[in-house]
């Protein structure tokens, strides 16, 4: 009876893992055929372009990199990778060391005090508000207070990214125990030197997610540095290949080659970010 | 080295507005504490003189206060009301770093992102101590403790007993004034429990610190300190040596809870005949011991019902036409040098421990569960208390 029943058990459970594979390898087709797409297209010559399936599947006849050095070109490359690096580069760090405080701050504080609370849930808030709705004043204030340029993006990003930031951190204070805190404080450190030297290293994978979340909005974002720095030779990389799109049409060869080139930086910083978002960092802590 | 003096601490956690006590409603409990119109009284009226590098333990069940008490003296814990003195000095509203505190935690509360060598000298270091100074105290702490060999290791490799050590060890190094502890030994398995106990005895010689120390194990709180300070629901109950704790309790909970086995407690009737007292349990009366006699009368006591407690070890086997009483065995834990025997009698559960050596091999035949047994106790040592449970003879 019981030898039927796990038969029985057995023969659901291996259909059940063959659903799930099946539905992973989807899964995973949706991931790699657009970039496999892009690839191909980025080696591809414009002259290689066809509308038949067979054709745009295929292999370019020549891998030439002709089309990465032409998009290199056209955008300005090293100039608006530059742009592109210090931006994300400073809102990133500016983004852990501020946020990270708040979140501390918000966090120890949110069951003691109801101010905190309120405070949390209204910088929470933010999270919904759309760009879109901020858009114009944001555009008509920052050309007002001077800083239409890469400074005022960075402020923007720092403010855009806080409500999700601080949300994670002050998530991510209840792994690390409020023992480390009173300990600290009775071995003679104050609030700022408590949360430096202790808390501040231990929130080193959440430091990773918030690092990885904003560099790659910050990267990737095109609206922000379009409406606010338009006009000021500053292009990031996003903004520059906008340069692909014409009224008259988009050189995809191109514009997928000069993705693909934006793609290596961000990927490589998440495969640093990877390793360091690990689990179980505060563990000896406590008990 | 330093004096610690509590005077009327009290600690009251403010209760929201809808479960606050409303002005000329009666006083209410809430889960045993007193909720008054300012919140929960969790520590009441405390006075405490703790005497340079003297050993306080302050025991109790859970939720007692013994750990906020411990932690208003830390600076963890606002101060409701009340003086707190260190050395002399006021210290209700001084920060944790400027009191000169060290505080070994219940669940360690280690560095994790630092060695054990790290641990060890951050407090060093926040103080800007010489480095050649911070390094000769963290080996010497760390040769006290035995943990030389794992300087160079972080926390998550080292075992419980270890990570205690380490605890203890970032305590000592700073050489404070007061050491507190606040249950260091209760994630200890009980084996390294003894252990670690034992070295707390031996550290407590070597370093000139007075320690407070908190912990709901009576076996801890009778051997490690030089006072005991029993608390229940927020109140001190009795502050004495062991010895005193353990020989006049002041009433039937402090009796209950130091000692194991715990205390037997009868229902008894104390009667008094021309200024003599005797304990009568059933129909079988023993008279009271001659100081105990005395005290009695000195307190006035009247003939009246009593709770009457003897201990597991004052309870001997009754001799042939000795006054005893009977109870018929329910269990029997055989310890080797001595058997405790869990027996039936007047409607209680009376545990006794009987020394094995002094028994004939006929007395010892005849534990067995089941069988009848009599006892009797000596007057000397028996506890006398009202039905409130208040100690007659105090």
């Amino acid at each position: 009876m019981s030898k039927a029943i796990s038969e029985q058990g057995a023969v659901g459970g291996k259909l059940a893992n063959r659903i799930i594979n099946i539905l992973l390898v989807i899964g995973c087709l949706t991931i790699a055929f657009p970039l496999y797409m892009t690839v191909i297209i980025a080696f591809k010559q414009p002259s290689e372009m066809t509308n038949d399936v067979a054709g745009a599947l295929a292999f370019p006849k020549s891998w030439s990199l002709s089309n990465f050095a032409e998009a290199m070109e056209v955008t300005d490359f090293w100039r608006s990778l530059g742009n592109s690096l210090l931006l994300t580069g400073a809102t990133v760090v500016i983004c852990i060391l501020i946020h990270s405080m708040a979140g501390y701050l918000i966090g120890r504080k949110l069951a003691e005090r109801k101010a905190f609370k309120a405070f949390y849930f209204y910088l929470i808030s933010g999270m919904f508000v759309p760009f879109a709705v901020l858009m114009m004043p944001l555009v008509k204030q920052t050309a007002e207070i001077g800083i239409a340029n890469r400074f005022g993006v960075i402020v923007l990003y720092v403010v855009f990214f806080m409500p999700m930031n601080v949300l994670l951190y002050s998530g991510y204070l209840t792994n690390i125990p409020k023992a480390l805190d009173e300990a600290s404080h009775v071995d003679g450190a104050g609030v700022w030197q408590t949360f430096w030297r202790i808390i501040f290293p231990n929130m080193k994978p959440m430091h990773a997610t918030v690092a990885v979340l904003t560099a790659m909005s910050t990267w990737n974002d095109v609206m922000t540095p379009l409406v606010i720095m338009s006009g000021t030779d500053q292009n990031t990389l996003p903004l520059a290949q906008l340069n692909f799109q014409t009224q008259f049409g988009t050189n995809y060869n191109l514009a997928f080659a000069s993705y693909l080139l934006a793609l290596l930086p961000i990927l490589i910083f998440y495969v640093i970010c990877q390793k360091q978002i690990i689990n179980g960092v505060v563990n000896g802590a406590v008990k | 080295m330093a004096e610690v003096i509590l005077k009327h601490i009290k600690k009251i956690y403010p209760n929201i507005e809808s479960k606050k006590k409303k002005k000329g409603e009666p006083e209410k409990k809430k889960n045993n504490l007193l909720v008054t119109e300012e919140g929960v009284l969790a520590v009441q009226d405390f006075n405490l003189e703790i005497k340079d590098k003297e050993f306080i333990v302050l025991v109790g069940p859970s939720g007692c206060g013994k750990s906020t008490t411990l932690r208003m003296v830390a600076g963890l814990e606002s101060i409701s009301g009340g003086d707190l003195l260190i050395d002399g000095k006021q210290v209700n509203d001084v920060e944790p770093k400027d009191r000169d505190i060290a505080m070994v935690f219940q669940n360690y509360a280690l560095y994790p992102h630092m060695t054990v060598r790290g641990n060890m000298e951050y407090p060093l270091k926040l103080k800007k101590m010489d480095p050649n100074e911070i390094k000769r105290r963290v080996e010497e702490a760390a040769e006290i403790l035995g943990i030389t060999q794992y300087l160079d290791r972080k926390p998550k490799a080292l075992s419980g007993g270890q990570r205690q050590r380490v605890a203890i060890g970032r305590a000592i190094v700073r050489d404070p004034k007061v050491l507190l502890m606040d249950e260091p030994l209760s994630n200890l398995d009980a084996k390294l429990r003894n252990q670690m106990r034992a070295e707390i005895i031996k550290l407590r010689q070597r370093i000139d610190a007075t320690f407070i120390y908190v912990t709901h194990d009576q076996t801890e709180a009778m051997t490690l300190g030089d006072r005991i300070v029993i608390m229940k629901d927020g109140v001190v109950l009795q502050i004495g040596t062991p010895q005193e704790v353990f020989d006049h309790p002041i009433n039937t909970f402090v009796a209950g809870f130091i000692g194991m086995p715990q205390m037997n407690m009868f229902d008894a009737e104390l009667q008094e005949a021309g200024g003599k007292y005797s304990v009568k349990i059933g129909d079988v009366a023993i008279p009271v011991s001659e100081d105990k006699q005395a005290r009695l009368q000195k307190n006035g006591v009247k003939s009246q019902p009593i709770t009457l407690g003897i201990r597991p070890e004052h309870i001997t086997l009754a001799q042939e036409g000795e006054p005893c009483l009977t109870g018929t065995i329910s269990v029997c834990e055989m310890m080797g040098s001595a058997v405790h025997l869990h027996a039936d009698a007047y409607g209680k559960d009376t545990i006794m421990i009987i020394q094995t050596m002094n028994l004939t091999d006929e007395e010892k035949n005849g534990i067995s569960i089941g069988n009848k047994i009599d006892f009797t106790f000596n007057g000397n040592m028996v506890h006398i208390f009202g039905k409130d449970g208040a100690n007659l003879e105090s």
